[in-house]
């Protein structure tokens, strides 16, 4: 029985994507990333020289700014900051720039729930853009648990509120769909870069969100190659 | 250096491109814009309450909120009004976070006295109950990208964004007759502001010991200008606000004439921002009055809304597909299925509207249907409907500018199928229960 949720999908599907890279002319880099109604733009200045105080200079540092909609920045803002930077700061290749800032701007244009998730995705396309060094990418979801027990995958805000419980969970970049079918067939663990839950789930709960987020995060890391590879070849990072 | 005091023409369309040889040796500065006297101003209305505006390089987005305080002990029957400008880091990579520079509160202040002392807000109707509780609007400058002139696309945005904010009717009630009771925007229809004129600013920058005046700088022009003066006029040739602070001394002939310019400008771009919020306000009605999800396109004619609402059910529940296909569906489900926008190209506001529909009833199966893709469709809106050999024809649908389609036929782009609706179903299908609620937003739902 396939169960309809409020906005017509079902329990696996996601919203759909949008991604759009170099909007702004300032920015080093810049990307616009937007499941259904959650839209964030988030901008990124190359390495720039020096490192914060008490940061590392052995190492590039990153430095993230959160801008919400309206009002004031406060402490969830600060939090989101605080789980982008050490989540790009696992993707990010430090030892390249050694000394340097990273700065990622973020602006929430709208907020429909899954806030986190979009952001790092758009974070992770803007890297993209300004051309950092990466390990790999990172794809972002939100799984969460609804009151009829299932897992639903990509909440509206007004589903997120319902939900049990919910978890954030980033993964890094899948290589199913360009590597052949035979590499792939071995399917080994996913390794999760970060996870943020909210609420009380079950273990076997939690097992379930991990193996429905991955298998989704293989869909949006497709996604998210083919949206990067329509750019022009011969595309340079902006200086100025 | 010229004493002659040099204007440029507001009425034509003059060549952009020359430099001012005489300015410095060292640094010449060449108008890049090569149109307009004016950059390009593109304005798009998001949402109630939100606007999003690039004026040339700028990009300044604006969001009216809105809440009910108690008013200030001297003003006991208007509301207030508040505009916050946030210099966003992502904008210039000079501009910090934290505490707004001198600029971001210089900008702040002349919106603020365009629009609060030349009452082009009414602020006694956002009163409620006098002395006890009132509206306080609080508009949020976001910069994006400075490519200069912030103040005048910071202006627009916030004109914008002010004149399609609804606020949520409230009515007294309660024992007392003194408690405000706030409806939900789905009761009770929220209504918009009262805006008597729309002071708009126009920012002039001086060179040359006050003779040279460009309006509309860049930034790279904000860099090595002398001076820099704004003028906020509306359309009836009211001067709401002049700002002048510091820099070269300018003529008073000099000013006359720019503000008789300014208010040449000030004309055309009431005219541009109320084209903008008319196209959306009629987007938003034929929204409201189709109670559709948006990203549903509805044909004109009003009794196929019913029909096109269940065949879309039946479409989208055959057609949908869960995204843990199995693999060997192929590219052509996969590409199309999410879509890509790699364009930096600005939403192209067109509400596409499919073709006459042909009332046939006996005809077999939806052969066409027409889906105008947005932010929130639910579920993979592209579809490539392999069993439907009907015309397909790729439009670049955006409603939005980060909607789901690309501009190309490119393969790896998104293709947007729209067909033609057929109203195959009989009149029965108009009035069956919608018990499947699949399509429509939660708002919609109470319909049946």
């Amino acid at each position: 029985m396939e169960v309809v949720r409020a906005d017509g999908r079902t329990p696996n599907q996601l919203r759909p994507l949008a991604c759009s890279r170099n909007l702004l002319h300032r920015a080093h880099g810049s990307a616009r990333w937007s499941q259904g109604d959650t839209i964030v733009l988030a901008a990124v200045y190359g390495p720039k020289a020096g490192t914060r105080k008490g940061e590392n200079p052995e190492k590039a540092s990153i430095e993230v700014i959160w801008k919400p909609k309206t009002g004031q920045t406060g402490k969830a803002e600060k939090e989101y900051e605080m789980i982008l930077k050490r989540t790009l700061q696992s993707i990010c290749l430090l030892t390249v720039h050694p000394n340097t800032t990273t700065s990622i701007i973020l602006q929430v244009v709208g907020d429909d729930g899954a806030l986190l998730p979009c952001a790092i995705n758009a974070s992770c396309a803007a890297l993209v853009d300004a051309g950092i060094p990466l390990k790999h990418l990172a794809v972002a979801i939100c799984c969460g648990l609804t009151e009829g027990g299932y897992v639903a995958l990509d909440p509206t805000k007004a589903e997120e509120q319902k939900m049990r419980a919910f978890a954030y969970l980033v993964f890094p970049n899948s290589s199913h769909s360009v590597l052949p079918k035979a590499l792939s067939a071995v399917d080994e663990e996913p390794g999760i870069i970060t996870s943020v839950t909210h609420g009380l789930m079950l273990e076997s709960h939690y097992i379930n969100c991990l193996g429905h987020g991955h298998a989704a995060c293989a869909k949006i890391s497709e996604f998210l190659r083919k949206s990067l590879q329509t750019q022009f070849p011969g595309d340079l990072s902006k200086g100025t | 250096m010229s004493s002659m005091a040099m204007m440029l023409e507001g009425a034509a369309e003059i060549n952009r491109n020359f430099s001012f040889r005489g300015l410095s040796a060292l640094m010449p500065l060449i108008r890049m814009q090569q149109s307009t006297i004016f950059s390009s101003l593109r304005l798009q209305p998001r949402e109630d309450g939100s606007s999003e505006v690039q004026l040339g390089e700028t990009h300044v987005m604006g969001y009216v909120t809105s809440q009910l305080v108690q008013p200030y002990r001297d003003r006991p029957n208007e509301g207030t009004l508040a505009i916050f400008t946030e210099f966003s880091p992502m904008a210039d990579p000079s501009f910090e976070a934290g505490r707004p520079g001198e600029s971001a509160i210089e900008l702040g202040r002349v919106i603020d006295r365009g629009l609060r002392e030349s009452r082009a807000v009414d602020m006694e109707s956002l009163c409620v109950v006098a002395g006890k509780s009132v509206w306080a609007i609080r508009v949020d400058l976001h910069i994006l990208d400075n490519g200069g002139n912030l103040i005048d696309a910071a202006n627009i945005a916030a004109l914008a964004a002010l004149l399609t904010f609804r606020r949520p009717e409230c009515t007294l009630g309660g024992e007392n007759g003194q408690e405000v009771i706030v409806h939900d925007p789905e009761v009770r229809e929220p209504l918009p502001l009262m805006v008597h004129h729309l002071p708009v600013a126009v920012t002039f920058a001086v060179f040359g010991e006050g003779n040279i005046m460009v309006i509309d700088p860049t930034y790279k022009e904000e860099a090595v200008m002398g001076g820099r003066m704004t003028a906020t006029l509306n359309s009836n040739g009211d001067v709401c606000a002049v700002q002048k602070a510091g820099g070269e001394g300018i003529m008073s002939s000099v000013i006359m004439q720019c503000l008789r310019m300014a208010s040449v400008k000030a004309a055309d771009i009431t005219s541009k921002i109320k084209n903008a919020v008319d196209a959306y306000n009629t987007e938003r009605a034929l929204r409201k009055v189709k109670r559709h999800p948006p990203s549903v396109a509805l044909e004109v004619c009003v009794p196929d809304v019913i029909m096109k609402e269940n065949q879309v059910d039946e479409l989208s529940r055959h057609e949908v597909q869960n995204l843990k296909d199995d693999p060997e569906r192929g590219c052509s489900n996969d590409g199309p299925r999410i879509g890509v926008e790699t364009s930096t190209t600005r939403g192209k506001n067109n509400v596409f509207i499919g073709g006459p529909s042909s009332w046939d009833p006996y005809s077999k199966g939806i052969s066409s249907c027409f889906i105008r893709s947005s932010q929130d469709l639910p579920g993979p809106l592209n579809l490539a409907k392999e069993q439907e050999e009907a015309k397909i024809s790729q439009n670049s649908i955006e409603s939005h500018p980060g909607a789901t389609n690309t501009v190309s036929s490119g393969p790896v782009g998104a293709s947007v199928v729209s067909q033609q609706v057929n109203c195959p179903k009989s009149l029965k299908d108009a009035v069956k229960p919608k018990h499947r609620k699949k399509n429509k937003a939660s708002s919609s739902s109470d319909m049946s």
